[in-house]
């Protein structure tokens, strides 16, 4: 009885597959096509690969600056975000007092307000604070939107590790930065790598923030750069399918790397019961 | 020791509170402030309205419009998203090779919605009327981002193609979490199987208002496919919010009150999932 079942299942699955797949194998196959070629058909195969629309683009989409501006933003917010907050996150789980209750409920209830909410003031104050169109200034802003999440998670995980190690490395002469250094730190890996992958996936792929922080074109993120690009060459497909493409492929190959770990973090996340 | 221990939390917070403080405290605590005052970025000055910036959205035809289109936008989307993505789980959870099939589905997740958005603007304007010209099927030789009602169906395909892959993850790390013994036993017993259920409807809880919350602040995929149009028969909350104070308008004042009406809302819709949480976990 299953084995009948399952080919209508394969082919259900197969079909509703090929659909969701469908834009982008269209956008990358048009995205070798000539442009006189593309004017006959847009779902034809190409009679011949060309990769002028790419060595084009990366050019005029100043693609490897912008590539690296990316690189910077991410691991510059990313590693601030995972540093600050376990630090924080670690402390308050291991101290009983009012106040890391209190900093605690202040650090997590903003998990509440939505970037739009805030996205007007939050402009306003950092032309004010001077952290306006640069990479490092958009880095610390991403570090002060993310570390609530990121204090939430490590506070929570914090709690479930072991206290007897610590404890011991203080009696023999370690100060509190040390334990954490050597001892804390460790343990927290886990819930660090979760972190990173989460906020690496969302400041990579923002658009939002960027727009509002970064008005020189030479400081864009590769979003931005589409954003921009897509505006001047959207009459001209061969260049924006080719520059769509190489926008997407970062984050494409990030998530075949470390496929497990996404996969795991969502599940994990909402499937905790 | 206990001033110690106070002194060193302190420190360990600090680095995390400042930015923290700077830029999300501090204009959270702005907007709210500046949701009470005529603020506009074109002059210097500006006074205490009270509550007027509120009861001209009250009565503001263009918010109230964008406000029923978000709510319109928000229900179509946990609707199509989350039977579409409990679909699919269903359908990888009963194949052998899961694996390929789970990353085949995800990947436009990876995609950014800009992105996202720009190849199907190439989709709906390029490739659909091909189709149409090949296969003589109407609906694709319509004009989706011309029409009023088409473009809010072609949004929500894209928002969908984007979130579908996450809410079947989800979906599917519910219907595995059953133990393979208890699915064996209950297939023999032709029982319904108590524990999937549990599992089904709990991962269902959370793809709703997980849905709900994010649908809300959707921005990115209006922007890049319709900018709100035509008209403004696409402008969502967020893309109103982000007219008003920086494309024309700029009135920060307005812009901000609509601001912490978001707030609200979504705040609204996070307390009900806590109390449908809580009476579900207990």
């Amino acid at each position: 009885m299953k084995s009948k079942t399952n080919i209508f299942v394969l082919m259900l699955l197969a079909v509703i597959t090929c659909i969701i797949l469908f834009p982008v194998y269209t956008v990358l196959l048009n995205s070798f096509k000539t442009r006189s070629e593309m004017l006959v058909s847009f779902l034809a195969f190409p009679k011949e690969f060309t990769f002028d629309n790419y060595i084009i683009t990366i050019q005029k989409l100043k693609y490897v600056s912008r590539f690296f501006n990316t690189l910077i933003v991410t691991v510059l917010s990313v590693t601030g975000i995972v540093f600050f907050s376990a630090l924080a996150g670690y402390k308050i789980a291991r101290t009983q007092s009012r106040l890391s209750k209190v900093l605690y409920l202040l650090f997590t209830l903003s998990m509440l307000i939505p970037f739009h909410s805030i996205m007007i003031s939050l402009t306003q104050i950092s032309k004010i604070v001077g952290v306006r169109n640069s990479l490092w200034g958009l880095s610390i802003i991403n570090i002060g939107l993310g570390v609530n999440l990121a204090i939430f998670l490590f506070t929570g995980f914090s709690k479930s590790i072991p206290k007897e190690l610590e404890e011991a490395a203080a009696i023999d002469g370690c100060n509190e930065f040390q334990v954490f250094r050597y001892i804390a730190m460790p343990l927290l890996k886990p819930i660090a790598a979760t972190v990173a992958i989460i906020d690496v996936l969302w400041i990579w792929n923002d658009l939002l923030l960027p727009l509002l922080m970064l008005t020189s074109s030479k400081d864009f993120t590769l979003v931005l750069g589409i954003n921009q690009f897509f505006g001047l060459y959207n009459s001209d497909w061969t260049l924006a399918l080719a520059g769509l493409i190489l926008t997407s492929i970062p984050a494409i190959m990030f998530y075949l790397v470390f496929q497990k770990y996404i996969i795991k973090g969502i599940a994990s996340g909402a499937v905790k019961e | 020791m206990k001033l110690h221990k106070t002194k060193t939390l302190v420190l360990f917070s600090l680095p995390a509170f400042i930015l923290y403080f700077v830029f999300m405290v501090l204009p959270a605590i702005s907007a709210f402030i500046y949701s009470f005052t005529d603020w506009n970025a074109l002059y210097k000055d500006f006074s205490f309205v009270g509550f007027d910036n509120y009861v001209e959205a009250f009565f503001d035809r263009n918010f109230i419009g964008t406000l029923s289109l978000s709510f319109r936008y928000v229900i179509t989307m946990v609707l199509i998203q989350n039977a579409l993505g409990l679909t699919i789980a269903v359908l990888i959870d009963s194949m052998k090779r899961q694996s390929i099939w789970r990353t085949l589905v995800f990947i436009p997740n990876m995609i950014s919605l800009i992105t996202s958005a720009f190849i199907w603007k190439f989709i709906y304007t390029k490739v659909f009327p091909e189709i149409s010209a090949i296969t003589g099927i109407g609906i694709f030789g319509e004009s989706w981002l011309g029409d009023a009602t088409l473009a809010f169906w072609a949004v929500t395909i894209v928002s969908v193609w984007v979130g579908v892959g996450y809410t079947m993850i989800i979906y599917l790390a519910a219907l595995q979490n059953v133990p393979v013994v208890l699915k064996e036993a209950a297939i023999i017993d032709g029982a319904s199987n108590l524990q999937t259920f549990i599992n089904i409807t709990y991962a269902i809880t959370i793809n709703v208002f997980l849905t709900l919350n994010g649908s809300f602040k959707a921005f990115d995929q209006f922007l890049g496919l319709t900018g709100g149009g035509p008209g403004r028969s696409t402008q969502v909350i967020t893309l109103n919010i982000y007219n008003e104070a920086f494309a024309g308008n700029f009135r920060f004042g307005y812009g901000n009150a609509k601001a912490v009406i978001l707030f609200l809302i979504v705040l609204i819709i996070t307390l009900i999932q806590f109390r449908v949480m809580r009476t579900e976990n207990s």
